[in-house]
């Protein structure tokens, strides 16, 4: 299975640790970037262009980790690593979609199992988030007018209904609908419904 | 010290806070109705009574009363300067000395001269008994002239006295030694007799001079002018106890003698003891604030050595085993160990409850260190905290620790005054600058709620708390170390939020080593 390199950030305001992580974590092998604060991290722009996790202190000056996590939106997998991780701030972060929350300090085989998991989660976001991205590309490439007819057939509408509906020529429609599906690269009616859904394209009637 | 202390608590006390109550009570267990003058004072006042007493009976032999110098008979008439002694062993040697009194005295003379201030019920008040006394010593009765004249050389006038009083003569030796000498020492008469005094007082003194004084020629040898020391005595059992001696030259038949009245000061040391006992539990108590915290400050080196651990382990199980990265590894892990360890004797040195130890201090160092442990605290409050310290910082006097407790208590106070405020909001800085005249200045700047008008007048009072799990000592402590200090500690609202804490300490060169942190 080709997958793109992963890479594991590690923001840590404690610079040894944080260097210490880091040193181990590329022992066993990974792709490591290190952040010694929580703003230098969210700074770089690249976060999601690769299938990455998050390994986050709890605690930092300035921003907190669940700060951090809030801002992040979902974006990678986060892995909390805390020294005096109270029950309070784990289910905040957990409830708040972490991927997992270690305390310091932690054993490796923990450590990395976490990671590896909260890799796998991160390649298959990743691949979805790509597959997104492509469809929303294709989407992009539809006139407003093939939009509303997508809109349309998606909901099931026949193309005498949707000539009805946008007050056009049935035929003009069928030339409409014909674009979307080669821009869309749909092969089927069922196809393009399953493609609309990934990129969260709506029906017209669910809006 | 112990002579600085004493004498200015002897000072401030108040005749009427004296509660001579239990004293008179003894007397009417005694079956006595006597109204017995003890002349017997604390510390300094007590051995010119008891040598100026002395005197007077020694001198009686010779001169008629009346030929006193003013100066003495002055002494005598001044009330304001004798203190009683409620101590039960003292009545009865008095009793012995002065058994004929109440029938020379005016009850007139008594009233008039009575302390208005005095309980009308507790029988004449002691003011009126020093009366009595001089009306005796002055007065012209038949019973007073039989006594007076009655000749008591110096050595049974000591004997009676109910303090420990001994003779040294000029080469050191003890030419005399009183009954209470004996009760106090342990030692025999005939052992005392010849003995050194350095026999009782082995180690010199914290005043510096020694019994040992040298002659300086007649203008010391004044009869009523005392010198008062400090010292540890040492019993027969070879049991050590501080002593303060009031020394009194006085010459006999061209000889001079020195005669020392020696009290037992062990109980003020015992009051020393359970002061530093109170530093040492409010610092404990501090520091347990902190526990958690602290556990964390351990904790980060130590993840630190494990993840450097395994990352060797790693690259030794490797084939390609990185020499470089193995090296980095193992180096830091030495330095994370180092770390955690200056955390542990941070904490250690905190937490022990060694003797003040005077050195000279960069407070600079003295922050640092404070900053270091609670880093964590702050962290887990959600404070930001800012150090701004000055360097090459004037020297000052101190005890290391002791400083250091005063800056965490600061330190946790401002992290406790921030605690409502919005999460973007907590912030507490603490700046240490050196002062345009030498000394050194901490202050501690929160932007809480600051202080009202009544809270700042109490604060530094010792119990007083707004804290829930307070116990309200930390800066009556903080204020009693900064004063043992020669500093001084102050607090104060800001122009915007909240309040500062400041804290001055002078320059080393101004401070007498010696001095300072133990005297409170």
């Amino acid at each position: 299975m080709s997958q793109p390199t992963t890479r594991v950030f590690v923001v840590d305001d404690d610079e040894r640790v944080g260097c210490a992580l880091t040193r181990l974590l590329r022992a066993s092998g990974y792709h490591v970037e290190c952040f010694d604060s929580p703003e230098a991290f969210l700074d770089r722009t690249d976060l999601a262009s690769t299938p990455a996790c998050l390994v986050l202190d709890l605690q930092m000056p300035g921003m907190t980790g669940l700060e951090v996590q809030h801002k992040l939106d979902q974006l990678l997998p986060i892995v909390f690593l805390t020294g005096h991780g109270d029950v309070v701030s784990s289910v905040d972060a957990m409830k708040a979609g972490a991927f997992d929350f270690l305390t310091k300090p932690v054993s490796e085989s923990l450590m990395l199992a976490a990671i590896d998991r909260a890799l796998k989660r991160a390649c298959i976001e990743f691949a979805k988030r790509t597959q997104r991205a492509e469809i929303e590309e294709r989407v992009n490439h539809l006139t407003r007018r093939e939009r509303e007819v997508m809109a349309l057939v998606l909901t099931g509408r026949l193309n005498k209904q949707v000539a009805s509906d946008l007050g056009a020529a049935e035929k003009t429609i069928k030339i409409h609908r014909a674009r979307v599906m080669e821009k869309m690269k749909a092969r089927s009616i069922v196809e393009l419904v399953r493609l609309a859904e990934k990129a969260g394209v709506h029906a017209a009637d669910d809006e | 010290m112990f002579a600085a202390t004493f004498a200015k608590s002897t000072r401030s006390l108040n005749p009427v806070d004296q509660a001579p109550q239990p004293y008179w009570l003894n007397q009417r267990e005694l079956g006595t109705e006597i109204p017995m003058i003890n002349p017997i004072m604390q510390g300094r006042d007590r051995v010119i009574d008891v040598v100026t007493t002395s005197i007077a009976w020694f001198a009686q032999q010779r001169y008629f009363l009346q030929s006193f110098s003013p100066d003495i008979r002055a002494f005598l008439t001044s009330g304001a300067t004798i203190r009683e002694r409620h101590d039960s062993h003292s009545t009865t040697s008095t009793q012995v000395l002065l058994p004929s009194l109440h029938c020379d005295i005016g009850v007139s003379s008594m009233q008039a001269t009575a302390d208005p201030l005095e309980d009308p019920d507790s029988a004449p008040g002691w003011r009126g008994r020093v009366v009595t006394c001089v009306s005796w010593l002055l007065g012209g009765g038949r019973g007073t002239r039989r006594m007076l004249n009655a000749r008591i050389p110096l050595r049974e006038a000591l004997e009676m006295m109910p303090v420990p009083i001994v003779t040294v003569d000029h080469r050191n030796q003890i030419t005399f030694a009183n009954a209470r000498t004996i009760e106090l020492f342990g030692y025999t008469r005939e052992q005392l007799a010849g003995a050194s005094a350095e026999m009782l007082f082995p180690i010199r003194g914290v005043g510096g001079d020694h019994l040992e004084v040298e002659e300086r020629g007649d203008a010391s040898q004044i009869a009523g002018v005392s010198t008062t020391q400090v010292l540890v005595a040492r019993r027969r059992d070879g049991v050590g106890f501080p002593a303060e001696t009031n020394t009194t030259k006085y010459t006999v038949h061209d000889q001079v003698l020195r005669i020392i009245a020696i009290s037992d000061r062990s109980a003020s040391q015992e009051v020393d003891r359970n002061r530093k006992e109170l530093v040492h539990l409010a610092r404990v108590s501090s520091l347990g604030e902190l526990a958690g915290s602290l556990a964390h400050e351990l904790k980060q080196p130590l993840t630190a050595i494990l993840f450097n651990a395994q990352a060797a382990q790693k690259y030794m199980e490797s084939e390609t085993a990185d020499k470089a990265e193995l090296r980095g590894a193992l180096e830091d892990i030495v330095t994370d160990n180092r770390r955690a360890s200056e955390v542990i004797q941070k904490i250690r040195t905190l937490a022990r409850k060694g003797d003040i130890e005077l050195q000279p201090l960069d407070v600079g160092d003295v922050v640092r260190d404070i900053a270091v442990l609670v880093h964590s605290d702050a962290l887990t409050r959600g404070v930001r905290t800012r150090f701004d310290i000055s360097e090459n910082l004037a020297m000052v006097w101190g005890d290391r620790v002791q400083l250091q407790q005063v800056v965490l208590n600061l330190l946790l106070n401002a992290f406790d005054a921030v605690k409502e405020c919005a999460p973007a909001e907590r912030v507490v800085e603490t700046t240490v600058r050196e002062e345009p005249d030498g000394g050194v200045r901490i202050t501690v700047k929160d932007n809480g709620l600051g202080l009202t008008v009544d809270k700042m007048d109490k604060i530094f009072r010792a119990f007083f708390t707004t804290k829930l799990q307070g116990l309200g000592l930390g800066l009556s402590i903080s204020r009693t170390i900064i004063t043992g200090h020669g500093g001084r500690i102050w607090a104060e609202n800001n122009n915007g939020k909240g309040a500062s804490f400041h804290v001055t300490l002078p320059q080393g060169t101004g401070l007498r080593q010696g001095c300072g942190p133990q005297s409170p």
